[in-house]
């Protein structure tokens, strides 16, 4: 580097170095394990929750047991089967077992439905509401970005005035207030589809595999959910991208790229999109909470058998097992969003990698 | 210096405004110079008097709300052909801007994409103007050498992990790198410390010798611009009001407002001299004041300042356009003398 050896008081100035460092300092080590902590966090502070609380499900169930004639000491073991843990072992002996089953993965049983693992059940409904929810979230956010970029582009124009108005009022309205305009206006009014036969993840009779026609009716059946979703999100995306886009338009970096003659889709892309969608990775992932919890009502208006619907289910009929296996599973759907979101962003943003350090 | 088949650049009788709520902002009025082959030209005066607006009309890339109104642009290639900038279609200006007139913008901290590699935006240039990887980064490199940065480093690094007086010689390296005849810039030693400016200053000298190009350099800083400058114009509220060869304008300025700016500048040499501010402050530009625009805060202003446009006055290469400037030269000599 014959350049340094003829500086002067600048030659002392070095980048910030940043050499490959071994995983366990490395950015996505961190982002992970702080994941796991924030799990085990969550976990256990649901564990002592459901257990600490006066009217705690346990004793609930041994009440419901007791009225219906039981005495307290087969009350007890009938809810200690059913929850699967012994009431007389101290709290902390309960909490290791419960989470060494955790890890193993054993959720307990169904309280209403005897028998059945509640792991079971979260695997039989977690696909359907996975395929609505993450497919009405990608199609809703890339559109969002993509009219958001247009409208900040053109702003002023007829097109700008259309869309935002339109997306103001798209966002103000809550997802099941959409489930039930869609099936009275588009099911009832127009009779664009027959209510009774959207029922359900998929067709009565048609068997499971990978043959068009069952695909084809799960996409159907997916498809009231996943404009319900859309509607009630892609609102948010557009005008967030749009202020975000405006923003990084003034940015003298746009104005350089512009004088140095880059094309425009080149600035489109590498230096307006890229910079104005850092602050919407983060809020995609804080919405995928949202969004799953608007399942629990969207879901029911529609019958589809997701998460949702389930755990409406479980809330009517006081299956806690099955409530707090389902609870688990949106809080790690959450969390892991967010590993992926701060994932995304380290790889979007150099910046952000290092800043932690 | 004054040979006309020297000139590279020549603007006549820019003017450009603003389409503001309350009217027009004429941010450049009546602006006409011309560049010649190596010089350095340099245009000072107050934050607000028109130097960034007239910075983004030479490169056609104002604001949208503003407009260009009149005036010519004609810019001589290497080869001798001209171009009449301001006829340019979309398409030919993309080609025309960083290849023929680049830019070293205000503000090294943001001029810079943050999310893409030096390298990314080496290549994006390059390849904007046909010039493919191998070529760009060879170039690239070179220019980092010649500005004295570690080359392979700062081209594999990101803007943030750079220093503020690296990132603007790197931002002066990208403009020298499709060999442009012209480059405009604006405050480039702004906002980094007094050792970072006087490095970036004597590179840029030494970038001015070995590759030859003009520059117009935009700066609040008199004494900056009379170490880097050939010619001086000072402008105010949008227009030149006096320009001329460096040392005629700092040692015998002709305009009251070059030498207003003249007493407020500190300088080492004079310790017991008072600093003297400019009363008042820029004229509002959509309703500018009567007759010569600065005779509100001008000590000499008498009536004739207020009802009458003042004319240009040349003197071989120095104009002005001040109808006391006999005074303003005698009080300067009187000044210099003590």
């Amino acid at each position: 580097m014959d350049a340094i050896a003829a500086g002067d008081a600048i030659s002392d100035e070095k980048p910030v170095s940043k050499n490959t460092k071994n995983f366990t300092k490395s950015y996505t080590f961190r982002v992970i394990l702080q994941g796991i902590i924030t799990i085990w966090a969550a976990t256990t502070f649901t564990f002592f929750l459901v257990r600490l609380l006066p009217g705690n499900p346990v004793s609930i169930r041994i009440d419901q047991l007791m009225q219906q004639g039981y005495t307290i000491e087969e009350a007890r073991n009938q809810a200690a089967t059913l929850f699967d843990f012994n009431p007389d072992e101290p709290m902390l002996q309960q909490y290791s077992t419960y989470m060494v089953n955790l890890v193993q993965g054993n959720l307990g049983t169904s309280i209403t439905s005897a028998g059945t693992p509640v792991r079971d059940q979260i695997l039989r409904f977690l696909p359907w509401t996975l395929i609505s929810v993450g497919s009405a979230l990608l199609i809703s956010f890339s559109v969002g970005i993509l009219l958001g970029i247009m409208i900040a582009y053109w702003r002023g124009g007829v097109l700008d005035n259309v869309i935002t108005a339109l997306a103001s009022i798209l966002s103000g309205i809550p997802d099941y207030v959409y489930a039930i305009l869609i099936i009275l206006i588009a099911g009832v009014q127009l009779q664009w589809f027959n209510v009774g036969e959207m029922r359900g993840g998929v067709t009565q009779g048609i068997p499971a595999g990978f043959t068009v026609e069952y695909i084809s009716s799960v996409i159907k059946h997916a498809l009231l959910p996943v404009i319900t979703y859309l509607l009630a999100t892609v609102g948010v995306w557009i005008l967030s991208m749009k202020s975000s886009t405006i923003s990084v338009l003034g940015e003298d970096y746009i104005n350089v790229a512009k004088a140095r003659g880059l094309s425009e889709g080149r600035i489109l892309t590498a230096y307006v999109g890229r910079n104005a969608m850092l602050p919407l990775v983060t809020r995609l992932a804080i919405s995928i909470g949202f969004v799953l919890s608007g399942s629990v009502i969207v879901e029911r208006f529609f019958e589809y058998p997701g998460l949702g619907l389930q755990l409406a289910r479980a809330v009517g009929a006081r299956d806690y097992t099955t409530m707090q296996g389902i609870f688990l599973v949106i809080t790690i759907g959450v969390i892991v969003s967010n590993i992926l979101a701060d994932l995304v962003m380290g790889w979007l943003d150099p910046r952000v990698s290092l800043e932690d350090n | 210096m004054t040979m006309n088949q020297d000139v590279v650049f020549s603007v006549k009788n820019l003017s450009m405004s603003y389409l503001a709520d309350r009217g027009r902002v004429r941010a450049v009025n009546n602006v006409s110079f011309d560049l010649h082959k190596g010089e350095t030209l340099a245009v000072i005066g107050e934050s607000g008097c028109g130097k960034s607006s007239l910075n983004l009309s030479l490169i056609r890339q104002i604001p949208r709300t503003a407009e260009i109104e009149s005036g010519t642009m004609d810019y001589i290639t290497r080869e001798g052909q001209h171009i009449d900038v301001l006829k340019l279609s979309p398409a030919r200006l993309r080609k025309f801007l960083w290849s023929e007139v680049a830019m070293v913008f205000q503000g090294a901290q943001n001029a810079l994409n943050p999310v893409i590699r030096i390298a990314d935006m080496v290549y994006d240039t390059g390849k904007a103007h046909g010039i493919n990887k191998a070529e760009s980064k060879k170039r690239a490199l070179r220019l980092f050498e010649q500005v004295r940065l570690d080359p392979m480093r700062v081209f594999n690094a990101y803007p943030h992990e750079l220093s503020g007086g690296m990132r603007q010689r790197v931002l002066l390296a990208l403009s020298l790198i499709l060999r442009p005849q012209v480059v405009i810039m604006d405050e480039p030693t702004t906002g980094v410390d007094i050792l970072t400016q006087r490095s970036i200053l004597e590179v840029l000298k030494e970038l001015r010798m070995q590759l030859n190009f003009s520059i117009i350099f935009i700066s609040h800083d008199l004494a900056v611009a009379a170490e880097i400058a050939d010619t001086i114009a000072t402008m105010y509220a949008g227009e030149f009001v006096e320009m001329g060869p460096v040392r005629q304008v700092f040692y015998n300025p002709r305009h009251a407002y070059t030498l207003s700016l003249l007493n407020a500048a500190p300088r080492l040499s004079v310790g017991e001299e008072e600093l003297h501010s400019i009363k008042g402050s820029p004229p509002d530009l959509i309703d500018p004041p009567s007759g010569c625009k600065f005779h509100e805060r001008c000590n000499f202003a008498t009536d004739i300042c207020q009802h009458t446009v003042p004319p240009i006055e040349r003197d071989g290469a120095h104009q002005v356009a001040c109808h006391h400037s006999d005074l303003v030269r005698k009080e300067r000599a009187e000044v210099l003398n003590k």
